[in-house]
């Protein structure tokens, strides 16, 4: 990656609109046609190097569209310290695409020197509230800006947790002055592995401090005689969730949404047929309001 | 809700959660044993809901694996392919959130295990495939002008250096390297390598559309290695074996395809010396 002025890209505000999550196999596409989608979201560590195919796309494609960067790697909430090379990647990258939103997920990822990339949940405990907030401030100390954080989807919950997840959500948000990512497959999906109230988690989240949405898909897994649902996003978004989203709206007004789709990625079209949908919820809470 | 005034710290939890998920080969009741009294049990088992983190975990070190060693997974498949990820995994396990890293050192653990045997060239396959990996994130500068060769003096050329694209790599073999990488590509035939093609030398990089792979003669790539490697043009076809005979044709693929990003000038160079241009 080159040292590129971030004024060479368009700035401004992600719309309140529908975007995509941007996956290689769909940069040629993209670059091609330039699909009718209002902004675009990466993964932040595909872009950490110094150059390549994927960098260039990328640089083509910020010209025309917002972009949003979302870290997968850096296990906020990790109490081992954060890896300080990660995080100068990431500043980098924000510095080169100049991103209008930063975001991570409120989990921990590495112990004993092993990173384990995966999401893996924190209790909701006030210890664990004011250590993932103490690692957002070093963040958005180092970034000198604001990042969001984003609720994971969990397979169990700690018996050592104290706090509701919306609960330590807002402690997050009050202690460290970040931004929510709002992620409602993740709400749905620990609705039903862990019993989570999602229309409580809904009304009781920091709805100022909610700034971006995310919607995917889930498979179904049979685990004995129980359902567990897996946050594959690897499907189109289910009725459920799309129900859940329109009361989050009600509740939220519009918000940016994101289309994510990590794995089975399929052609770029339903990508965008997806962000229609979602487009036309928010243009429905648009009328309501009106 | 309270917390159990008994319950573990945050750091404790963790460890507890990082001994499942790295516990290789022990069944998940084993590996869970000291998280599962951490879980709220609702009827599924703690086990049976940490084992989709144990299965997430193989799969995404494994899943990064795949996408760095297509070719070698290729020509050994799926099943093998695995054990060796398992193994790997045990040995190197991931040490960054950016899993773009993860098989570094595949080919260096992988070159014992397969030495002496008809399957050695799997070792120099899989530098091939890392070499391609550097490649394909590698920065590509701006191409020097071959014009700038043309401005040099005649007396001083055997002392000039070049700078060829960070995005170059030179992978060498004693056996069909390039013959095996592709064969393993998805749309090959899948005959068997005919390891009676001998030695094979790869010269990778890439461009804006991906990944260009050169398969040289050895003197050839001896040179490009040499160059490479900071040797002044002189002392590389020297070192290389090269006939000089050779070099404009050499010299021209490599402006062509603009690798080279500057030339080093000898200290006493009149146009300034010791610079690069």
């Amino acid at each position: 990656m080159g040292d590129v002025a971030p004024t060479r890209f368009p700035r401004g505000p992600i719309p309140a609109r529908a975007g995509i999550g941007l996956r290689s196999a769909h940069h040629e596409d993209v670059v091609a046609r330039h699909p009718p989608v209002a902004w675009l979201e990466v993964h932040t560590e595909n872009y950490f190097h110094d150059g390549g195919p994927h960098c260039a796309a990328l640089e083509r494609i910020r010209e025309h569209y917002p972009l949003s960067l979302h870290g997968v790697g850096l296990g906020l909430g990790s109490v081992e310290p954060l890896d300080r090379v990660h995080l100068a990647r990431v500043r980098r990258a924000v510095e080169h695409f100049d991103p209008a939103l930063v975001s991570e997920h409120a989990c921990w990822g590495h112990a004993g020197g092993e990173h384990f990339n995966d999401l893996l949940p924190l209790p909701y405990t006030e210890e664990a509230a004011e250590h993932l907030a103490s690692r957002v401030r070093q963040v958005q100390d180092f970034l000198g800006r604001q990042i969001l954080v984003e609720n994971l989807s969990s397979y169990f919950a700690y018996s050592a947790s104290s706090l509701t997840e919306w609960d330590f959500l807002a402690a997050v948000v009050e202690r460290s002055g970040c931004g929510l990512l709002l992620d409602v497959n993740n709400i749905y999906v620990n609705s039903r592995n862990l019993g989570l109230d999602a229309e409580r988690f809904i009304a009781g989240v920091p709805g100022d401090a909610v700034q971006e949405i995310h919607l995917a898909g889930h498979r179904r897994n049979r685990v004995g005689e129980r359902d567990l649902l897996i946050d594959d996003h690897g499907s189109e978004v289910c009725t459920e969730v799309w129900a859940l989203y329109e009361r989050a709206l009600a509740r939220l007004g519009p918000v940016p949404t994101l289309i994510e789709w990590d794995t089975d990625v399929p052609a770029l079209d339903v990508l965008v047929s997806e962000a229609r949908k979602a487009d036309a919820c928010l243009e429905r809470i648009r009328a309501l309001a009106a | 809700m309270r917390s159990r005034p008994d319950s573990p710290t945050l750091a404790e939890l963790q460890s507890r959660f990082a001994s499942a998920l790295r516990a290789g080969n022990a069944t998940v009741d084993e590996a869970v044993s000291g998280l599962a009294d951490c879980i709220v049990d609702d009827g599924l088992a703690p086990a049976r809901r940490v084992q989709v983190y144990r299965n997430n975990a193989r799969a995404m070190f494994e899943g990064a694996l795949e996408r760095t060693y297509p070719v070698l997974k290729h020509q050994v498949g799926e099943a093998a392919f695995s054990g060796f990820a398992r193994e790997y995994r045990a040995e190197h396990p991931s040490r960054s959130g950016d899993l773009h890293w993860v098989g570094r050192k595949f080919a260096s653990w992988l070159a014992p295990r397969v030495a002496g045997s008809s399957s050695a060239w799997l070792a120099d396959l899989a530098r091939l495939e890392w070499a391609c990996e550097e490649a394909l994130v590698a920065a590509r500068l701006e191409a020097l002008d071959p014009a700038e060769l043309g401005r040099v003096a005649p007396e001083i050329l055997a002392e000039v250096g070049f700078e060829l694209q960070p995005c170059l790599r030179t992978v060498d073999s004693l056996f069909p390297i390039w013959s095996a990488w592709r064969g393993g590509q998805a749309e090959s035939s899948g005959e068997p390598l005919d390891l009676g093609l001998g030695p094979q030398q790869v010269v990778v990089t890439c461009g804006e559309h991906g990944l260009v792979l050169h398969s040289l003669p050895a003197d050839e790539f001896r040179f490009v290695a040499a160059i490479g490697g900071g040797a002044p043009l002189g002392t590389a076809l020297e070192s290389a074996g090269l006939d000089v005979e050779q070099l404009p044709r050499v010299l021209a693929w490599l402006f062509g395809d603009g690798l080279v990003t500057a030339l080093r000038l000898p200290a006493n160079d009149d146009r300034g010396g010791g610079g690069t241009c």
